[in-house]
């Protein structure tokens, strides 16, 4: 990295600087002990260490508990249908390729109705930061079975229980052509989750965060055997990925050296349902993103804007028949 | 001693000749023995001559002819006719190498057509053709380069002139985007002003085709009613108008009237520098302001009083980095005192200012004619001197290795700072009879101008910024060569010879009374080679003499006797060249020091231990540790029984806070601590460690001895204290 021009440091220090409480906006919604308020605390805090400026800043959601997440930042935000929030922050990025976009979805809104579009987002590896928020259950709706609610979950849709496994976002996006970026966080553990969010903000390429989050309302004890084990938690670090604080490797005890860069280890740790790997699983920063594959440096001045559109219109245009002389 | 050793020691320790028992060299035409297999250098393969390429921006800047035709004939000779296609290529290739070293120049392309016609006529019928084939294959052109006096300066020119239209590009992307920028606010706050809602302008923008489907009057009023009008400060628009003036009359890149950055003269390049800095600072702090200006962010208040200090310093190497570096070609040999201090000057000024010093002497005598070289040392020493100031770019190099250097070249001129290219030229005519490459090829491989890259971007030490490789055989004091002969008797004898300075100044005209031929009869066990003589410190009288072989024109052996003082000069520049050698990390001395130590600490103490022990096996533990990020936050210290909460595990989940939040606040991460124990009940303090989905609330023990229903509240606590 070449070291900043005097003028670029002045710069900075004229920057202003913000505070968690400026990206704060409304009082959350979510139920008192929900997992979505840690995700939430950690993302401001990295705004504001990061000086991310609000109207910079972008977060687009589909619905769901989890998808109202933009509503309580102060920066700009779309909060979208459902399934649909990678699309949207897809154009928004390549409309707006200075903004910072992150996205927040649920695993009903990802994995189910917004499955295709996690599949292709994955592929294109555009410069977004998406945060899974995984309940494991449909919140927003009060409890209906999700596609990564372990066999056997009793729901208003399944009341005998679920018959299906679970379905594994981190295999899944493991196993997607160009995926770039894949860790995994829980909501209890704020100085990990913080770690990880952090180090998927400063990955360039799409950065795919599953976040193992709790839900109270719905779903009271399905994590407690995690919570109250740390050593279910599966610590895993290494040079070239995640160097937990002092704080989480005194507390979680159960480590492992992984090398993100390998990612036929990487699927191995994620298929492992027995712990819950935190960390980095997979990180690839030379995959190339769409948007430098296919952005022009052209300027787009307004002549060349217009030559553009009357280039597409005239394709549509019903020219009068010539004349059969 | 017999008369002849006598005479011989004499004249090693006199430098004057006797003249019985040694003959002068003057007139004998010799050159070093090793020389004497490049008597016609144009019907050699070698690096020369270069094309230095002018239709490929992007692909390598200058390529040696041999390496353009060997790429060629690759991709043409695959089939049956490869054979044929190549022997036609490599005539041409000669043909076009003897041309230039006959002072050809030109367009490679119009130097293979000139080639190809006068080889073409009278040669046989499939010539033509493999001349096409192998044609098809070059895709380069550019002017072909010999290794002469111009060689440098139009080497570094062409290198310049790429590097900087490369700049010139991004910096005309850049200036036009701001340019662009700009333009729109303006345009924007127009079509938000008074005139921009007039009916006559609103008109204007629709077009021809639908001008009369319009009330252009009613939409103007529709605007003007209702549509926000906050137009912006004049100051803005002013400054706005005054950034895009600064912008488009720039001359620094892809301007009608750009100013020129090549001078012929380092007080010349200073003058111009400082002239248009003034210029250079208005259009830095253009581009910055424009920048914010562009991105919404200038504030007034925040930057006006940065931007009137801006550049009062000048600029530092960061900032003038997109801007074009300068470039100033010198010749040592015609420096008069002055340039030599504005030499200094620009080279600590840390300014871009490039400087090629080419040096076609190296071997000047001082005046008083001793052999002492003096005078050419001191411009062979600049660049090792130059190295001192540390934030230099220094490039030595002969110009016959110039193109194995090329990427140093670049680096050099790509370095944000000043850079040095001292190159040796060879072409001081002063050598018997040799060409310029040869000369500075000789120049290189005896040490007499070693060649080396200092580049300060590289690191931080010297093992990252020095490199010394393109040197024949670092590691020796002088590199070893073979070297065959026919005796008397037609036997072949082969040996090898260490290629000395002494070989470089014997090849040398002015040197020649340094020097002094033995008679073949006299040949005897006493003439020693020089770099043996080199190695031995002569206590009394000496025993041997140092000797060199040479060969004349025809190519007969001679052994040629030298004196000391060309000896002084020998040991004088190994010790300059052990300096280099130590600081490119051979033969460190401090390093040699201390493995020594260490090996000798090694072999006292640790090694009879390590012997008693058998080393123990790595635990598990140590093997899998983590490193950990950062430090564990300090605990505070508590007294007993004082409630408290582990607020780095708090997951800000709002359970204690909606309990009571006098009690429980959250920090400035948003995770929470006991901000008033006194604020709330124990009953509180025990609801909260039991809701905490993540446990990390210890009610510690009850502050008010008469709170209601203890003994209950005691138990529930007891799992978190
Ligand atoms: C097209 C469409 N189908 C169905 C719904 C109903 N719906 C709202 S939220 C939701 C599921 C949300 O689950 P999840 O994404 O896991 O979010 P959570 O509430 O768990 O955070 C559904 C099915 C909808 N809003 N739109
Ligand atoms: S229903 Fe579940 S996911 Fe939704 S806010 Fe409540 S606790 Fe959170
Ligand atoms: S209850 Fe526990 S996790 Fe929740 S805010 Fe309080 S201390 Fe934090
Ligand atoms: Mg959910």
């Amino acid at each position: 990295m070449s070291p900043m021009s005097a003028t670029e440091c002045l710069l900075q220090m004229c920057d202003e600087r913000f505070e968690l409480e400026d990206y704060q906006s409304g009082v959350p919604r979510w139920c008192t002990g929900c997992g979505d308020n840690a995700i939430l605390a950690a993302v401001q805090r990295l705004c504001r260490d990061e000086g991310l400026r609000p109207e910079k800043t972008v977060f687009v959601s589909g619905i769901g508990c989890s998808s109202r997440f933009p509503h309580y930042m102060r920066t700009y935000g779309f909060h979208g249908i459902h399934g649909r929030a990678l699309p949207i922050a897809e154009g928004v990025k390549m409309a707006r390729p200075d903004l910072t976009v992150f996205v927040n979805t649920g695993d009903g809104d990802c994995c189910s109705i917004g499955a295709a579009h996690w599949i292709h987002a994955i592929r294109y590896n555009m410069n977004l930061t998406v945060f899974l928020h995984d309940n494991q259950i449909y919140g927003l709706t009060k409890k209906q079975a999700s596609p990564t609610s372990p066999v056997g979950t009793r729901t208003n849709t399944t009341p005998r229980g679920s018959y299906l496994e679970a379905l594994n976002p981190l295999t899944v996006t493991l196993g997607v052509q160009n995926v770039s970026f894949v860790a995994q966080a829980v909501d209890w553990a704020p100085e990990l989750l913080y770690d990880i969010v952090k180090a998927a903000y400063h990955h360039k390429g799409l950065s795919f965060v599953r976040i193992v989050q709790r839900c109270p309302e719905w779903m009271p004890k399905l994590l407690d055997p995690w919570l109250h084990d740390p050593g279910r938690v599966q610590l895993l670090h290494h040079r070239n990925g995640l160097l937990p604080g002092a704080g989480s490797v005194k507390v979680y005890t159960n480590q492992l050296e992984h090398d993100p860069s390998d990612i036929n280890r990487a699927r191995e740790i994620a298929s492992n349902t027995q712990v819950v790997p935190v960390g980095i699983l997979y990180r690839n920063p030379e995959v190339p993103c769409y948007e430098d594959l296919i952005g022009s440096d052209k300027l787009r001045t307004a002549d060349v804007t217009r030559a553009g559109l009357n280039a597409e219109l005239d394709k549509h245009t019903v020219w009068p028949r010539e004349s059969h002389a | 001693m017999d008369a002849a050793s006598q005479a011989h020691v004499a004249f090693f320790l006199t430098g004057s000749r006797p003249t019985d028992h040694l003959e002068a060299v003057e007139g004998l035409g010799l050159r070093p023995a090793v020389l004497s297999g490049y008597r016609e250098l144009a019907g050699l393969r070698y690096d020369f001559p270069l094309v230095l390429v002018a239709n490929r921006p992007d692909g390598p800047l200058v390529q040696s002819l041999s390496g353009l035709m060997d790429e060629a004939l690759a991709a043409t000779t695959g089939d049956v006719h490869g054979e044929r296609v190549r022997q036609h290529g490599l005539r041409i290739e000669r043909e076009i190498r003897a041309r230039v070293s006959n002072g050809a120049t030109g367009l490679l392309s119009a130097l293979w057509d000139e080639a190809a016609s006068r080889l073409e006529s009278g040669a046989e019928p499939s010539f033509g053709d493999s001349l096409r084939r192998v044609r098809t294959a070059i895709t380069v052109d550019g002017e072909v380069a010999d290794c002469d006096a111009a060689l440098p300066a139009r080497l570094l020119r062409h290198a310049w002139s790429a590097v900087q239209a490369k700049k010139a590009a991004a910096f005309r992307r850049h200036l036009d985007r701001l340019v662009l920028k700009l333009s729109d606010i303006l345009r924007a706050d127009f079509e938000r002003s008074k005139a921009g809602r007039d009916a006559s302008h609103l008109k204007a923008s629709v077009g021809t085709g639908f001008g009369d489907a319009f009330d252009f009057d009613a939409m103007s009023h529709v605007l003007a009613t209702t549509a926000r009008t906050d137009a912006f400060p004049e100051a803005r628009r002013q400054r706005i108008r005054h950034l895009l003036a600064v912008l488009t009359a720039q001359r620094f890149f892809a301007s009608p009237d750009a100013y020129t950055f090549i001078f012929n003269s380092c007080g010349d390049a200073l003058e111009a520098f400082r002239g248009r800095l003034p210029a250079l600072v208005d259009l830095a702090r253009a581009i910055a302001v424009a920048e914010l200006e562009i991105d919404g962010q200038y504030s007034e208040l925040r930057h006006d009083a940065l931007f009137e200090q801006f550049g009062a310093n000048g600029l530092d190497p960061q900032d003038l980095a997109a801007f074009p570096g300068y470039l100033v070609c010198v010749n040592a040999g015609q420096l008069p005192a002055a340039e030599h201090a504005r030499l200094m000057e620009i080279l600590s000024s840390g300014l871009p200012i490039k400087i090629l010093l080419q040096i076609d002497d190296i071997l000047e005598e001082s005046p008083d004619g001793q052999g002492a070289l003096t005078a050419g040392m001191r411009n062979r020493q600049i660049a090792s001197m130059t190295i001192g100031l540390s934030d230099v770019y220094v490039l030595q190099s002969s110009s016959s290795n110039l193109y194995r250097f090329r990427e140093h070249l670049l680096g050099g001129l790509t370095y944000r700072g000043p850079a040095l290219f001292s190159v040796f030229s060879g072409a001081s005519g002063a050598a018997s009879g040799l060409p310029p490459y040869l000369v500075a090829a000789a120049a290189m491989e005896s040490r007499a101008f070693p060649a080396f890259a200092y580049d300060p971007a590289a690191g931080t030490n010297w093992a990252a910024r020095f490199c010394l490789e393109a040197n024949p055989q670092r590691d020796l004091d002088w590199p070893i060569q073979g070297f065959a002969y026919e005796d008397e008797q037609h036997q072949r004898v082969s040996e090898e010879l260490a290629f000395t300075v002494v070989d470089f100044v014997a090849s040398d005209r002015r040197y020649a009374r340094h020097l002094a031929r033995v008679p073949r009869a006299q040949w005897n066990g006493n003439l020693v080679p020089v770099d043996e003589s080199l190695s031995r410190e002569r206590k009394g009288l000496p025993d041997t003499v140092p000797s060199l072989l040479m060969v004349d024109d025809h190519n007969t052996l001679h052994k040629v006797i030298v004196d000391e003082r060309l000896i002084r000069e020998a040991r004088r520049c190994r010790e300059m060249w052990h300096s280099l050698q130590e600081l490119g990390g051979i033969h460190n001395s401090h390093a040699e020091a201390l493995l020594a130590r260490e090996r000798r600490a090694w072999e006292e103490h640790a090694q009879p231990e390590a012997e008693a022990h058998a080393p123990p096996a790595p635990t598990a533990a140590a093997a899998g540790a983590v490193v950990m990020g950062t430090p564990a936050p300090q605990e505070p210290d508590r007294s007993p029984g004082e409630a408290y909460i582990e607020t780095v595990r708090c997951s800000t989940c709002n359970e204690c806070t909606t309990i009571n939040g006098k009690m429980f606040a959250y920090n400035n991460n948003k995770q929470a601590y006991i901000a008033d124990v006194t604020a709330g009940t124990y009953a509180q303090l025990v609801e909260a460690a039991e809701s905490c989905q993540v446990a990390v609330i210890h009610p510690g023990t009850p502050r008010n001895p008469q709170e209601p229903g203890l003994d209950e509240l005691l138990k529930r606590a007891a799992p978190f204290l």
